[in-house]
């Protein structure tokens, strides 16, 4: 689900850089470093705006300055239950593996209707219930998250199609 | 039942359930009706009548069955003869006799085809015989079904309409009763059923405790029988009940049964229920392994019930590992089991024995096979080795037989298999529950292929493992699952863990989603997420490797943490190691003792951490060139060039292969190898970011980047002509050493010197360079030089810093005087004060002091000395606080001096010469010192270490500023008047340390003392040089300290 939210982040500046565009740089560099990231929770997606850019502070002992940033972003944080559309991006059997945006999920071949089976021999291997459900890789799948993870810089979930209405968002070419 | 109820609703003619009854159809598949629930009821009745009419000769009703399908699924007996045996058996009766009386209908009656043969609806067994005439009449009205007609229809086939009308005869006439007496004949009609047939099953109606037995059913006992032939005995009995069964020696007993076989606690007992023991006796009388004359045991009420609870017997297999008790020397050894007899009781395990081939023997001892393992378990036992026919046959093999082929030998009377050792052991020689083997353990009795590639059976070092639950521990807040037992399926959350006792609050809710293996098996520490629960397995995808393991979900706990898994000692997941000079391998999964590596040829193979000689760090900034010589690095994404195109990121360079890993592939954890040369980069890592590092310097703001040493600030340059030029200079080193000339040129480090002996020009570097009075020879402070006073005035921090420089390197000018600047100015400067400060005690000033030119030394002392110690607390003191003190003193135009130099320095008291003058107190503060020194710190520790040491120049330099100065100067001035006292006062004035103001303190009487008798003007006329000789002593120690001030 999507969210704005109102966060902080801390930017240091070397003194080689102070000056007048300060300002700028503090900016440009908190979009760099945080617009995109994963915070374990939730996605970063964008930064809005910056709120406030609180005054300098210099550390001791280096002499950069750290200034706190306050910010409003466009986050997503995947939901345990949530449906979402993701992109195949490889099949085993095991299962496949597909991308919600940022966001990498595996449904495993226990998460798959029984009736959608793989195909080992098909080129790309695939899964199929031989009708109008072929998945292999690229095919766009709607499914439900049943499970996330956090990991450093990143989400990890476990997804199932397994219910009605998931599966394969194309119908048979 | 809802569905009565809403049907009784609906007719809504009375209250009592009992009086309606529904015949429609109810749901049939609904076997566990309830007994009020007539109508239900009604229906399953005549289904199973229908199915008992329909295959013949079946003695056991449904609800037989369904009694059986309860008993065993409480676990109450599983022994063969049933307590509720004379029960049954007039139900049996009772069946008979419905079943016989419906056969006879149906011979009698034949139906006709014609009418509705489609449907069919449950027939009622309990008709009106008028009603069954009736119809006969009628049916007879129609012609028979022609006898070609039926022998078409299949067997069993309803041919006529008869249960229709039978049911709507029925449904007419129970219309048409009563309701209370339709109660009534439905009570008659079930109750004695529900009671017999239904009355375990019941178990919701009738409470438990009430089942339990009382002093009116038949007492149990206990009879001896032989261990192990429990079963057998009950067999044979049930044989004997059913031979004998309706002749007139009927046995009297109820039932008979056993307990848990080989491992229950209660071996060699049969329990036999009957009303008299009599009756057992002459029931088990002539029983093969039954002993009823021997004490029979009655069993107490209130343990009868005990005697029936069931525990769980885990099964051998073969396959499985066990540890063995017996004998003492394999004593916990790990055995595998090959066979288990049919009993149960004995096995045949394999085992690594423990030989020692006769080594040990007693050569004299003629004792038999059975001493000699007596002797064996009381020494060290020999390690575990696989049997050796060869180290046998050396001193054994007069005991050794077999047959080299088949790898299979007798051996002091145990057979050795593929050089295990194979035995039948006893079951209680077992120790069959929490063996734990470790993977070490198992892997000695990995099979190993003919191919030589070892096979484990993980799937019985699995079920051995699994076997134990010593090692699951439970931690309050977690939340379990009981998987086993009464309270089967119920979830909660741990409460308190005592020993092995949880207790739980129950909750309902799932196992998480995110969970890590525990316990005991062989994915221990995987951690994964949840993708399918089936009972108590529990599939998850690992996080390593995606990899799907199944385990049971007693051994699952919620994980914690999100990393898990992945090192082994030192070596982690993706680690690069060194497996033997020319093979290296990353590390693609990591288990509990092992760990699984891709070498470089594209092989996977396990390894213990033993077996790796060490781990590769990860080369940063390793290069590689792809195929198309493009520069690879880490991180970079490539794709090899034919083969399966795989892409990945390169994790490793190591020489001419790439590690690589994709997400994509599941297989070694996503890690395989490519050679350099067979993969084209896709994308580079983006080098040097767009935007600069704004942590780091500006390099817009790098002026010099190239600057050798990183920017540092080079030292200021002096643009003014270089003082040593024109200089005369004795040259102090090289081949040109003790030569007298005149600085022509100067280069930094440089200076070339026209020779005063021959017409020669020669180079030399400045640090040889001594500088001499162009008169008088006398060494002097190039610096200092300029010429009178005036020059002085200048360079006065300088000249102390000369000065004093020779004592105190570089370390005083630092503290004192800014103008430190001067340093590279002049040699002497430069080699007192430059790096090659080592010099410092030899400025060329010290030297020629030093060089004990008794003459010289006032010039010098005018020069540099005074100068220095002076000048740092003279020139404020000249307008400070001092003057007054030493006003007080005599000496203060001594001091007053110090900058001017002028007569008037020469206080009376002075009286010395003018050299002296100039030197006086800045003089005496030294000489003394230097005495001081020359004795303290020639041991180097009175000075060298704790006074010394505090006065590092820097600290001594800056505490005399001139404040401090004033406060203590005074004071010590004025009290020591006395020369030779006030010469080391000042010293100890100055000090505004502690540490150096002791030091002085203490030593600087004692050594003044014993100059300062000599005189003021013997003193200083006569030992100047003296002392002033000294001061290149302290100089030298100076030196030696040097470092430690330059710090």
């Amino acid at each position: 689900m999507f969210f704005v939210l109102n966060l902080t982040h801390s930017v240091t500046l070397h003194p080689s850089y102070f000056g007048r565009n300060m300002h700028e740089l503090v900016t440009g560099k908190l979009l760099k470093d945080v617009e995109g990231t994963c915070t374990g929770r939730y996605f970063i997606i964008t930064i809005m705006d910056t709120v406030n850019i609180s005054e300098g502070r210099i550390l001791p002992g280096s002499g950069l300055a750290e200034f706190t940033v306050s910010y409003r972003a466009v986050v997503w944080r995947p939901f345990k239950g949530e449906t979402v559309d993701a992109i195949v991006t490889s099949v085993n059997q095991v299962g496949f593996f597909a991308d919600a945006g940022p966001l990498p999920l595996f449904v495993s071949s226990h998460l798959i209707p029984p009736d959608i089976k793989f195909d080992p021999n098909a080129t790309p291997p695939q899964f199929t219930n031989n009708e109008d459900s072929v998945i292999d890789v690229g095919t766009h799948v709607r499914v439900k998250l049943i499970g996330t993870r956090a990991e450093v810089g990143g989400m990890y979930a476990i997804a199932s199609i397994r219910e009605d209405y998931l599966g394969c968002l194309q119908g048979a070419p | 039942m809802s569905t009565s109820n809403l049907l009784n609703d609906h007719f809504g003619e009375s209250e009592d359930e009992d009086d309606n009854f529904n015949p429609q159809p109810a749901d049939l598949s609904d076997a566990e009706n309830d007994d009020d629930d007539a109508g239900a009821q009604i229906q399953n009745e005549a289904a199973k009548q229908r199915n008992n009419a329909s295959e013949d000769g079946a003695r056991r009703r449904p609800s037989d069955e369904q009694n059986d399908d309860e008993d065993e699924g409480e676990g109450e007996d599983t022994a063969p003869v049933d307590e509720d045996d004379d029960e049954e058996e007039e139900e049996e009766e009772d069946d008979e006799e419905e079943i016989t009386g419906h056969r006879r209908k149906r011979r009698r009656e034949r139906h006709n085809q014609f009418i509705d043969v489609e449907a069919e609806v449950d027939e009622d067994e309990d008709e009106n015989e008028d009603d069954e005439d009736e119809n006969e009449l009628k049916d007879n009205f129609i012609a028979d079904t022609h006898p070609d007609d039926l022998a078409d229809l299949p067997a069993g086939v309803e041919t006529d309409d008869r249960r229709h009308r039978e049911l709507d005869r029925r449904r007419e006439m129970e219309a048409s009763l009563d309701a209370e007496k339709q109660a009534e004949i439905l009570r008659q009609r079930y109750a004695n059923k529900n009671r017999s047939g239904r009355g375990l099953g019941d178990s919701a109606v009738v409470p438990k405790r009430l089942l339990l037995p009382s002093v009116d059913d038949p007492s149990i006992w206990a009879v001896r029988c032989k261990e192990g032939k429990e079963r057998e005995a009950v067999f044979s009995i049930i044989k004997r009940i059913e031979e004998r069964m309706g002749t007139k020696d009927e046995l009297a007993i109820t039932s008979a049964f056993e307990r848990g076989g080989t491992h229950s606690t209660m071996k060699g007992f049969i329990y036999v229920e009957a009303q008299r023991q009599a009756d057992i006796l002459t029931a088990l009388d002539g029983l093969m392994n039954v002993y009823p004359r021997t004490k029979m045991m009655l069993v107490e009420i209130k343990e009868m019930p005990d005697l029936l609870r069931v525990t769980k017997v885990p099964t051998l297999e073969h396959g499985a590992y066990v540890r063995l008790k017996r004998p003492p020397k394999y004593a916990g050894d790990l055995a595998q089991i090959t066979d288990v007899t049919e009993s149960g009781l004995e096995l045949r395990v394999r085992f690594v024995p423990r030989l020692d081939y006769g080594l040990h023997d007693d050569a004299n001892s003629l004792s038999g096979f059975g001493e000699k393992r007596k002797r064996a378990a009381a020494g060290p036992r020999p390690p575990q080795r696989l049997f050796s026919e060869v180290e046998a046959k050396k001193r054994h093999a007069k005991y050794l037989t077999g047959n080299p082929g088949s790898k299979i030998w007798s051996y002091l009377g145990d057979d050795y298999v593929n050089g295990y050792c194979e035995k039948d052991v006893k079951l209680q020689a077992l120790q069959t529950t929490d063996v734990n083997p470790t993977l070490e353990e198992v892997s000695r009795f990995a099979s190993n292929a003919e191919d030589g590639t070892e096979n484990l059976d993980l799937n019985a070092l699995a079920a051995s493992l699994k076997a134990s639950t010593a090692n699951t521990s439970y931690l309050p807040g977690d939340i379990v699952e009981v998987y086993e037992g009464e309270q089967k399926g119920v979830v909660g959350k741990a409460v308190s863990v005592q020993a092995d006792i949880v207790t739980l609050a129950v909750s309902e809710g799932d196992l998480r989603h995110h969970v890590k293996v525990i316990g005991g098996s062989r994915y221990r520490d995987e951690v994964g997420m949840v993708v399918k629960i089936a009972d108590d397995r529990v599939t998850l995808l690992s996080d390593h490797g995606h990899t799907e393991i199944t385990v049971f979900s007693k051994d699952l706990r919620e994980a914690s943490d999100s990393g898990g898994q992945g090192s082994l000692g030192n070596y982690e997941l993706w680690d690069l190691v060194q497996l033997d000079p020319s093979t290296v391998a990353c590390i693609v999964k990591v288990d509990r003792e092992s760990m699984i590596v891709l070498d470089q040829n594209n092989q996977t193979r396990t390894v213990l951490p033993s077996q790796i000689s060490n781990k590769l760090e990860k080369r940063r900034h390793a290069v590689a060139t792809d195929r198309n010589g493009a520069e690879v690095r880490h991180d970079d994404t490539v794709k090899e060039f034919g083969g399966e195109s795989r892409s990945g990121k390169i994790i490793h360079i190591h020489r001419a292969y790439l590690f690589l890993r994709s997400t994509s592939i599941s297989e070694n954890a996503g890690v395989f190898v490519a050679r350099t040369n067979a993969v084209t980069s896709v994308t580079a890592k983006a080098t040097a970011s767009a935007a600069p590092d704004l942590t780091s310097m500006n390099p817009a703001m790098k002026r010099n980047p190239g600057a050798a040493n990183g920017g540092d600030m080079p030292p200021p340059k002096s643009f003014t002509r270089d003082r040593s030029i024109g200089q005369t200079v004795t040259i102090r080193k090289g081949p040109y050493k003790g030569l007298l000339g005149i600085v022509k040129e100067t280069t930094d480090t440089n200076a070339r010197v026209e020779l005063h002996t021959k017409n020669k020009t020669v180079n030399v570097p400045k640090d040889a360079l001594a500088f001499r009075d162009r008169l008088t020879g006398a060494p002097i402070d190039p610096n200092s030089r300029g010429g009178g006073g005036g020059g002085r005035g200048g360079f006065t921090p300088r000249g102390r810093g000369g000065g004093f420089g020779g004592a105190t390197p570089g370390g005083w000018e630092g503290g004192r005087t800014p103008a430190a600047g001067t340093v590279e100015r002049t040699p002497a400067w430069g080699s007192s004060r430059t790096p090659a400060m080592a010099n410092g005690g030899r400025t060329p000033a010290w030297k020629s002091s030093g060089d004990g030119a008794g003459g010289r030394t006032p010039g010098w002392a005018d020069g540099s000395r005074t100068v220095n110690p002076y000048d740092g607390s003279r020139t404020s003191y000249g307008g400070g606080s001092r003057t007054p003190a030493w006003s007080s003193g005599a000496k203060t135009p001594a001091y007053g001096i110090s900058d001017g130099f002028a007569a008037g320095s020469k206080t009376p008291g002075y009286g010395g010469g003018d050299t002296w003058g100039s030197k006086t107190p800045a003089y005496q503060h030294p000489t003394p010192s230097n005495d001081n020194w020359g004795s303290n710190q020639q041991p180097s520790n009175g000075w060298g270490s704790a006074p010394y040491d505090a006065p590092t120049p820097g600290a001594h330099i800056s505490a005399p500023t001139p404040a401090a100065m004033n406060a203590p100067t005074p004071g010590a001035y004025s009290a020591p008047t006395p020369a030779p006292y006030n010469a080391p006062t000042p010293a100890a004035a100055p000090t505004p340390a502690p540490g150096w103001g002791g030091g002085w303190g203490a030593p600087t009487p004692q050594a003044m003392d014993a100059p300062t008798p000599g005189g003021q003007q013997g003193y200083y006329a006569a030992p100047t040089p003296g002392a002033y000789g000294m001061p290149e002593t302290p100089a030298a120690n100076w030196q030696d300290d040097g470092p430690r001030y330059v710090d």
